[in-house]
């Protein structure tokens, strides 16, 4: 063998170096191992000087492959395949071994860690050996982009990237984009009026040149790969023709049937079979719900149709099919209200006058079911509120995590309850987290108005009464865990500040576009940290409350974060993709077209006239999964060839079956 | 009462012991296991704050304390705690048995201990009594005596019976069985307290002590399965026997009879024009999750109207009778002043029942007393789940 192979073992500061013996495992490879010309350890190899060192060493003593054992690849190996790049060395003649992520994090016990180490550095050298130089394909990359959800982090997005002069397809589930935010009465921790400042942006996104908004519209299908996306999308029949409805609301007005809106008004206001959710929507023009129409139902009515003086009704409309091309796609689908019923103890659903928040949100909303007016079921005015925080979050019979937005969104409540009513206000919290600009200003500005803060996780609401005092009231049972009591507080309305959960459908949804889920069912971005809304899948962005639960704020600053990178992205026209890809050895191929259902990425179409599989290297990702399936060994995944991949794996038995002392 | 005020720093082995369970550091202080224990308002130390004691390192304050006893180990708290500490095992009992080390018990308490050891059954009646509850018209067939070997072992439990008011139910519930022609037996006097009450009051010893007399008893014979009268029983069977390896499939009588529910309709002819309450015992429901058979059995018998009282299901409230709770009760009423059973029947007559239905043997007579309390409870029946099953086959 006739390569010269640089071998540089990372410190990782004390990552690594406090578990593994990085000096010996670098002086074993280079007397080991003929091959290998030299042998390093540094500090940190991802660093400029550690960096350099590789680039030196290629030009000075000619090196013809690099390993570097550091961390996973995931983190860096696209930094030193472009140190061996700028030394003149194509980057895929580079191999990595984690010894981070796979050894010195997870073991406690040095010698072995070294020992695995050495193991993990022997599979490197040995396969890096085979490595061939291999070229990226470019491709081009389509400016327009698909947004999917339209609430204030999807608005944002598609604002954004319009004004930066690309094109945009906004899909919205609902008649109206708005999303949650549409919903709320003021915003924390300012109190502005959330559809003063919604408002806006929803009639820039519903007329701006660039955007196309497909409201009432859901996204079917998902081809291709980045740059260069096929995208089918259901746009559901309205039965008005857009092209003639003025959105006079005449039809709103006449048709005569009511029905409970569960969806805005989340069930405390009715709505009519003809509607737009709100008088701001947008787009402006209503919707028939076909499964409460009279005439859809019962084949009788037909007011609204009588009574347009536009003609657009159209009961005839049918959903429409678009496809569309799209480079870059964000998905900003937002989230969904924890289920409070799940939680017996608190009498949601049984007793009157638990309320969630969203409901406090539309009984406080000037155009809400009350015109504003917080009141009891009875319509009288309560004189007593109970707000309890946590509800559904920090919580492991439900969601372990803190739903972040609930202390700020309780305070918000504790100040309009107590605006609105006179009432005395409770907040039963467990921790209060304000960590954000203005927002511990706004609960000390909550602690003035005399808002009763007891710290304690709420027991049980119930209504059965004791006493004569606890008649008639919702009894909040709950340890004060600062007095050291156990209290039973009656009050008059109790609002359980529910946790953000991830969509229900939030799976699928990650299915369609080749994403995935954490444990807890938000979508994953690529890095926590560096990478917040990029995701594994090249050209798929998350942003807003899809990625986990977020505030305002944080949604509109992804919503921005999500539309540069996209804009950035289209602006480089095309983009370079990793080579690895599966090919079709076609003498070996029998045809069988095992591997024609089993890509991910629809990537294999079968070739009638040869009888062999064939692949689209554009759209294979390189996953390896036809690699494996082919019975004849047909399939070849370039970089992951079945020579590289034995002599990793022989590298790695060669020292794991060392005893070691 | 131990009224030790002196502040002793020195770490005590409680503290110690818990201080080494991990799960007790997950606790976030939040105070939902001492706000939702019914009893929580009558503790010096609630659970949450024997933690903070624990985090403090002033343990010998709460074992220094009585109010632990007020623990009823209904599993309010262990259900709703939001880390998911079993609080009601390894907290309360274990610091239980401690106290009951040191000496800080109730002595009614003790009475029934000694007697469980003594005797094999709390109230310390004669073993050999333990089958008198048997007429000479029910057909009960008892292993060893009658036959070695049956489809179902019926462990009858402590107070089905010795207790002349419970009695009645394991009765019906042999009707029931000979009824549905199931292959049964009984251990007869062989059998045992199955202890977990006394587990869960603290005596652990103790319980090993019953449940290995029970394992010798339950592997002289051959059986499928076990079915039981008592939630308490089915408990130790699912899930503390097999602790000590004891290991044989167990039934609440209500899961087995839902199963067979087809075959045991067409027998319910007699029709109950009555309102029934069903009152989830602890150990059946929150602790073990089965709240829908015995619903299923009620509403197969023809004429009955089930409404739900204000806690049903996880929320039920504990009758008072567990975890020691039916050996303390005149340390608790000294403490409380009111029974728990008196809060739940006062519910069952705010949902307008006529009847109370109930499922545990603890239960019957402390509603039945209850009853004669509570005003506007003097017309409300108080019937095992089996007894009206029985009634409605006549």
């Amino acid at each position: 063998m006739s390569e010269k192979i640089g071998v540089y073992i990372c410190h990782c500061g004390s990552n690594i170096a406090g578990m593994v013996d990085v000096e010996e495992v670098a002086r074993w490879a280079k007397e080991t191992f003929p091959e290998v010309a030299i042998s390093r350890d540094y500090k940190f190899m991802c660093s400029s000087p550690g960096q350099e060192l590789i680039e030196n060493d290629i030009k000075e003593h000619g090196l013809t492959r690099v390993v570097v054992a550091a961390c996973s690849p995931h983190l860096h190996e696209p930094t030193f395949r472009g140190a061996c790049q700028r030394a003149g060395l194509n980057p895929f003649l580079f191999e990595m071994a984690s010894i981070r992520e796979q050894v010195s994090w997870v073991s406690t016990d040095r010698k072995i860690a070294t020992q695995k180490s050495k193991a993990l550095v022997e599979g490197a050298i040995r396969r890096v050996v085979y490595h061939e130089p291999l070229e990226p394909i470019a491709v081009d990359i389509h400016p327009d982009v698909l947004i999917v959800g339209g609430g204030v982090t999807g608005i944002q997005a598609a604002l954004e990237i319009a004004d930066s002069g690309y094109h945009v397809y906004l899909v919205e589930r609902e008649p109206s984009i708005g999303g949650h935010m549409a919903q709320f009465d003021k915003t924390f921790p300012t109190l502005d009026c959330s559809a003063c400042i919604l408002t806006p942006k929803m009639y820039s996104a519903g007329t701006h040149p660039n955007i196309t908004l497909l409201s009432y519209s859901e996204v079917e299908k998902v081809d291709g790969y980045v740059g260069n996306f096929t995208v089918r999308i259901r746009k559901r029949a309205r039965k008005i023709n857009e092209e003639l409805c003025t959105g006079c609301l005449l039809c709103q007005e006449k048709c005569p049937k009511k029905i409970v809106d569960d969806v805005f008004e989340v069930g405390m206001a009715k709505r009519k079979a003809v509607y737009v959710p709100f008088p701001q929507a947008v787009p402006k023009y209503p919707v028939i719900d076909t499964e409460n129409c009279l005439y859809f139902q019962k084949g009788a009515c037909r007011l609204c149709e009588k009574v347009c003086p536009t003609n657009a009704i159209d009961f005839a409309q049918e959903d429409e099919i678009l496809t569309v091309q799209v480079g870059n796609i964000i998905l900003a689908t937002g989230y969904d209200l924890f289920d409070c019923k799940r939680i017996p103890q608190y009498g949601y659903g049984v007793l009157d006058n638990v309320i969630t928040s969203l409901e406090f949100e539309r009984l406080t909303n000037a155009s809400g079911p009350t015109g504003g007016k917080v009141l009891l079921k009875d319509g009288r005015v309560p004189e007593s509120i109970g707000i309890i925080h946590c509800v559904g979050s920090r919580d492991e019979n439900y969601n372990i995590y803190c739903s972040s937005i609930c202390c700020m969104q309780s305070l918000k409540f504790a100040h309009l309850a107590h605006e609105k009513t006179g009432a005395k206000v409770y907040n039963f919290y467990i921790d209060i987290r304000t960590p954000a600009k203005s927002y511990e200003e706004f609960y000390r500005r909550i602690q003035e108005e005399g808002t009763f803060f007891v710290r304690g996780k709420v027991g049980e609401v119930t209504d059965f009464a004791r006493t004569p005092e606890e008649e008639g009231k919702l009894i909040v049972q709950v340890y004060d865990t600062l007095a050291g009591i156990q209290r039973r507080i009656p009050v008059d309305m109790v609002i359980l500040s529910a946790g953000l959960e991830p969509r229900r459908d939030a799976k699928e949804v990650g299915k369609l576009f080749g994403i995935s889920c954490s444990a807890d069912g938000w979508l994953i971005e690529r890095h926590p940290k560096l990478d917040p809304v990029a995701t594994m899948t090249e050209g798929v962005y998350i942003a807003g409350c899809a990625q986990g639960p977020k505030d305002i704020p944080a949604c509109v600053s992804q919503g921005a974060a999500a539309a540069a990178r996209v804009v950035g992205r289209i602006q480089q026209k095309s983009i370079l993709l990793e080579p690895v890809r599966a090919s079709v050895v076609e003498e070996q191929c029998s045809g069988c077209r095992i591997c024609n259902d089993l890509c991910p990425f629809n990537a294999i179409t079968f070739d009638e006239e040869k009888n062999v599989s064939v692949i689209n290297p554009a759209l294979c990702q390189g996953c390896g999964t036809c690699v494996a399936a082919c019975p004849a060994g047909a399939i070849v995944g370039t970089h992951f060839s079945n020579q590289q991949i034995m002599a990793q794996i022989e590298g790695l038995l060669d020292l794991a079956f060392e005893p070691s002392e | 009462m131990s009224g030790a005020a002196v502040l002793d720093t020195a770490p005590n082995a409680t503290a110690q012991g818990l201080l080494g369970d991990p799960e007790l550091w997950h606790c976030i202080q939040c105070g939902t296991c001492s706000g939702i224990c019914p009893f929580g308002y009558l503790m010096d130390f609630p659970p949450s704050k024997m933690i903070a004691a624990l985090r403090s390192e002033t343990y010998q304050k709460v074992m220094a304390a009585d109010t632990v006893w007020m623990c009823i180990a209904c599993s309010a708290c262990t259900t709703a705690c939001p880390t998911k500490i079993p609080i009601t095992v390894n907290l309360m009992s274990r610091t239980k048995e401690e106290l009951l080390l040191e000496g800080n018990i109730p002595s009614e308490l003790q009475a029934a201990l000694e007697n469980s050891q003594r005797y094999g059954n709390p109230m310390g009646e004669s073993p050999r009594k333990r089958t008198q509850w048997i007429q000479e018209t029910d057909q009960v067939p008892f292993m060893g005596k009658d036959t070695r070997e049956a489809d179902i072992l019926w462990f009858v439990g402590d107070y089905p019976s010795f207790h002349t008011g419970v009695q009645p139910t394991a009765r019906a519930f042999a009707r029931l069985l000979n009824a549905l022609g199931v292959n049964f037996a009984i251990l007869g006097n062989d059998e045992q307290s199955d202890g977990d009450s006394q587990r869960l009051a603290g005596e652990r010893g103790l319980f090993e002590m019953l449940a290995e007399k029970n394992a010798r008893a339950f592997g002289k014979y051959t059986f499928n399965m076990i079915v039981t009268t008592d939630p308490h029983a089915y408990n130790a069977f699912k899930n503390a026997y097999p602790e000590l390896d004891i290991r044989y499939p167990a039934q609440h009588y209500t899961q087995f009879l839902a199963e067979r529910l087809e075959q045991l309709k067409p027998l319910l002819k007699r029709e109950l024009q009555a309102k029934v309450t069903y009152h989830d015992p602890c150990y059946l429901g929150r602790v073990n999750g089965v709240y829908d058979e015995p619903r299923a059995l009620l509403s197969a018998i023809p004429g009955i109207t089930l409404v739900e009282m204000v806690h049903n299901r996880s929320t039920s409230l504990c009758c008072g009778g567990g975890g020691g709770g039916m050996w303390m009760d005149g340390f608790q009423w000294e403490k409380a002043g009111v029974r728990l059973s008196e809060w739940r029947v006062r519910e069952a007559v705010r949902a307008g029942a006529d009847i109370l239905a109930v499922a545990c043997p603890y239960e019957k007579p402390r509603f039945e007393d209850a009853t004669k309390t509570v005003k506007g409870a003097d017309k409300l029946l108080v019937k095992d789940l089996s007894e009206l099953l029985a009634d409605a086959m006549e």
